[in-house]
């Protein structure tokens, strides 16, 4: 065999064969570590032409989409990218509660995904909001005055974030600055983080060496292929997806305070654009969805702890509570989206 | 396990590049971007991809210069029809009166000073073919809506800061048949309203014309290719003006229109409908040859009645017993006449020629005072060549302070 080369270096020589079992894991950690990269390296791409000032960056999508060599395939990769992130992570929050693998001393780590899916939300809507085009008009405006409804501090914070009483030259800057760099350095110190508490924590959770039934290991060198054939399959799955179904495009904005788009908020904020219509949008598009993020957080800490032994394989019976406590936030949030889809 | 492994690998790397082999494909095929940078923009628009061999809209309008979407706007950038034709401006046609000033408007355009007579849109926005304001002030009138005949509501709200003439009114609020409780106007608003050029005209190819500027300017329609629409011109034939004009008549009792029946086959019987009295040179002249710009398209004043506009009559051209036409002679480069004669160029007009003009100063272009007296007209759809001779030293008997037209059609109506 070989020697090891700098990406093999990256794992531990040998790890039991069931911390890397694709109907354990899912693969789904591994994936979204190689989306953001996908998402790096594409946004890198898409930055040589892109331009952050409100009259020029509908503008320079369409230049990226219609004339740069390749343009549209580099920003449809970026875009499926950015959704496929978001899916991937909420199966791998899935598969953590359903396997019980957030039990200590995976707790902290659990709290640190829970971070990167934040960031990673983070993320998306703020490259959504840099298209500056009509289709995120409304989540541009809707979604910042979110910020001023908060009591006592909504009106600084919204000058933070926006860089003015309203939206305009000032926000998308911040915005492309949060999206580039801010949150971007971010989530590249959290994904360091999170991956470094996995090997701080034993790697993936499996039951203690003598409650193991299964004795197996593979190599490093098999869990690189593994890795490979997760990338290429993913790879393969964003080329598609790019061609079939090209990222949204609208005309530039032309009036910030233009009402009647009948365009609504990105599809992983349907819920909360639903829950807008039930009230107070403080209580409603802030408090439910921060109090859904701590039921969330709070699950290592107040539920029961899932058994050791049972570790490393799904639904075990320990955490029952957890897995219906996940299952009804989960329907919760996709009633919801329904909802906001469906017409009325 | 290895195995398996390398296999999937395997399998899914021939995925992937069929996958990339797909993207190749597609971008291979599609069509070169055919980009055009207009002078009057100096941005690049790529319209022109897909719409190869649009005639040019007019020589002066020339696409070099122009482009598209100073007029049509649209996404320049955009490759897929629906991005780029989702910003554009009245949908196909950019002329459409509420879109008019963006598209063809500006000072260096069709909004400039009255002075200039550049003031196009100004003027066709308050005239009584875009306001229908005095056909809504004689049927609010005659059921009752208004008082008297001056006209207070028109097709949309428009207002007029110059009132130059003495019939001018200085706004018009909006005409809504609905909030009226006369069931007659209500009738009125549902059937009556086919004719202004905001509306969408009524179904048949008689009826067949585009709204806005295009209801004249772009004329039968009906030769064009579907979506190849694509010319403004100012020698616009009297078949565009019978588009709407001469079409029937209104039944006041059912309070909807009549469509003429006769089936004309000629130009004779084509040009008005069976009850009109007319003379020889009102059928085989085109309307616009002797109405003018200021009595189609308005004079800047918001009027109550077609007949505060209209005025050009056979005297107009033919003088009276006691007096020729007026005429004029053009002294500089920059005369009207010459700048219209320059659009539509059926004659040859130069600086030194004497040309008729109405009686409000109009220059009749397309005419000609020649050495002996008589005159010349040339038709301005046609470019037929048309002599004709004063009034003055004929054996006519009409009274010279009896003038209107219809006393000429006492003797000189053509029978049909």
């Amino acid at each position: 065999m070989s020697r090891p080369n700098f990406f093999h270096h990256l794992h531990p020589p040998t790890i039991p064969a069931k911390q890397a079992r694709w109907r354990y894991t899912l693969g789904a950690g591994g994936i979204a570590v190689f989306l953001v990269l996908v998402l790096a390296v594409t946004g890198a791409l898409e930055m040589f032409y892109y331009v952050p000032t409100p009259d020029e960056a509908a503008l320079s999508i369409q230049t990226i989409s219609y004339h740069v060599p390749l343009g549209g395939l580099v920003r449809n990769i970026h875009f499926w990218a950015a959704q496929f992130l978001m899916i991937v992570m909420t199966v791998h929050l899935i598969r953590v509660v359903f396997t019980g693998a957030y039990r200590l001393p995976r707790r902290f780590n659990y709290l640190l995904g829970l971070a990167l899916f934040v960031v990673a939300v983070l993320l998306n809507f703020t490259g959504y909001v840099l298209r500056w085009d009509q289709g995120v008009q409304w989540a541009l405006v809707v979604g910042t005055n979110l910020i001023k409804t908060i009591p006592g501090i909504g009106d600084t914070l919204y000058q933070i974030v926006a860089g003015g009483a309203q939206p305009g030259p000032p926000t998308l800057t911040r915005f492309y600055a949060w999206h580039v760099f801010g949150l971007g350095l971010v989530i590249v110190i959290l994904m360091g983080w999170h991956a470094f508490r996995v090997r701080r924590d034993g790697g993936i959770a499996v039951p203690p060496p003598l409650e193991r039934a299964d004795s197996d290991r593979i190599t490093r060198y098999e869990l690189v292929r593994r890795e490979v054939l997760a990338m290429l399959l993913t790879s393969a799955a964003l080329v598609m997806m790019a061609v079939i179904a090209p990222a949204p495009i609208a005309p530039p904005i032309t009036d910030l305070n233009a009402s009647g788009s009948d365009t609504g908020a990105p599809w992983f904020f349907l819920w909360v654009q639903h829950l807008l219509n039930w009230g107070d949008p403080f209580v409603w598009g802030v408090l439910v969805p921060l109090a859904v993020l701590l039921v969330l957080a709070l699950i290592p800490f107040v539920l029961p702890k899932p058994a050791e032994s049972e570790l490393g394989r799904w639904f075990p019976k320990s955490n029952r509570l957890a897995r219906y406590l996940l299952a009804v936030v989960a329907l919760f949030i996709l009633v919801l989206t329904l909802l906001a889809v469906v017409p009325q | 396990m290895n195995e398996t492994t390398h296999r999937s690998i395997a399998a899914v790397s021939a995925l992937l590049l069929l996958a990339l082999v797909v993207v190749w494909a597609i971008e291979s095929q599609r069509a070169q971007p055919v980009g055009l940078t207009p002078t009057l923009t100096g941005e690049v628009e790529y319209c022109q991809t897909c719409h190869v061999g649009l005639p040019e809209i007019s020589p002066s309008h020339p696409v070099d210069a122009f482009g598209c979407v100073v007029c049509h706007g649209g996404e320049r950038l955009a490759l897929e029809a629906d991005l780029a034709h989702s910003t554009m401006r009245g949908g196909s046609n950019p002329s459409d009166l509420s879109v008019v000033e963006q598209s063809c408007g500006g000072s260096e355009c069709h909004s400039g000073s009255a002075a200039d007579a550049n003031d196009h849109i100004q003027r066709v926005m308050t005239s009584i073919q875009a306001t229908y304001a005095g056909a809504i002030a004689n049927i609010r009138y005659t059921f009752g809506a208004q008082a008297d005949l001056v006209a207070h509501q028109g097709i949309f709200a428009v207002m007029d800061d110059q009132i130059t003439t003495t019939t001018g009114v200085p706004a018009l609020e909006a005409f809504d048949p609905a909030s009226d409780a006369n069931p007659y106007i209500h009738q009125f608003g549902d059937n009556c309203l086919g004719c202004h050029l905001s509306a969408e005209p009524p179904e048949g190819e008689a009826f067949a014309r585009l709204t806005g500027c295009a209801a004249c300017h772009t004329p039968d329609i009906n030769r064009f290719p579907e979506g190849q629409i694509h010319q403004l011109t100012t020698a616009i034939p009297y078949t565009q003006c019978n588009t709407c004009h001469n079409r029937g008549n209104y039944d006041l009792r059912s309070m909807e229109f009549v469509e003429r029946t006769d089936e004309p086959l000629d130009r004779l019987h084509d040009y008005y409908q069976p009850i009109a009295q007319f003379t020889q040179c009102e059928w085989t002249l085109d309307c616009i040859d002797c109405h003018t710009p200021e009595e189609a398209m308005g004079n800047g004043d918001i009027h109550s009645n077609q007949h505060e506009v209209v005025y050009t009559q056979c005297q107009t051209c033919h003088g009276t017993l006691d007096e020729l036409p007026l005429t004029q002679t053009i002294v500089s480069e920059d005369d009207l006449a010459l700048r219209l004669a320059f659009l539509n160029p059926v004659t040859e007009l130069n600086v030194g020629d004497t040309i008729l003009i109405t009686e409000q100063g109009e220059p009749l272009w397309n005419t000609r005072v020649l050495p002996d007296g008589t005159y010349e007209m040339v038709g301005k759809a046609t470019g037929e060549v048309f002599s004709f001779r004063p009034v003055m030293g004929t054996q006519c008997e009409q009274d010279v302070t009896e003038q209107r037209s219809y006393y000429c059609h006492e003797c000189h109506a053509v029978e049909r």
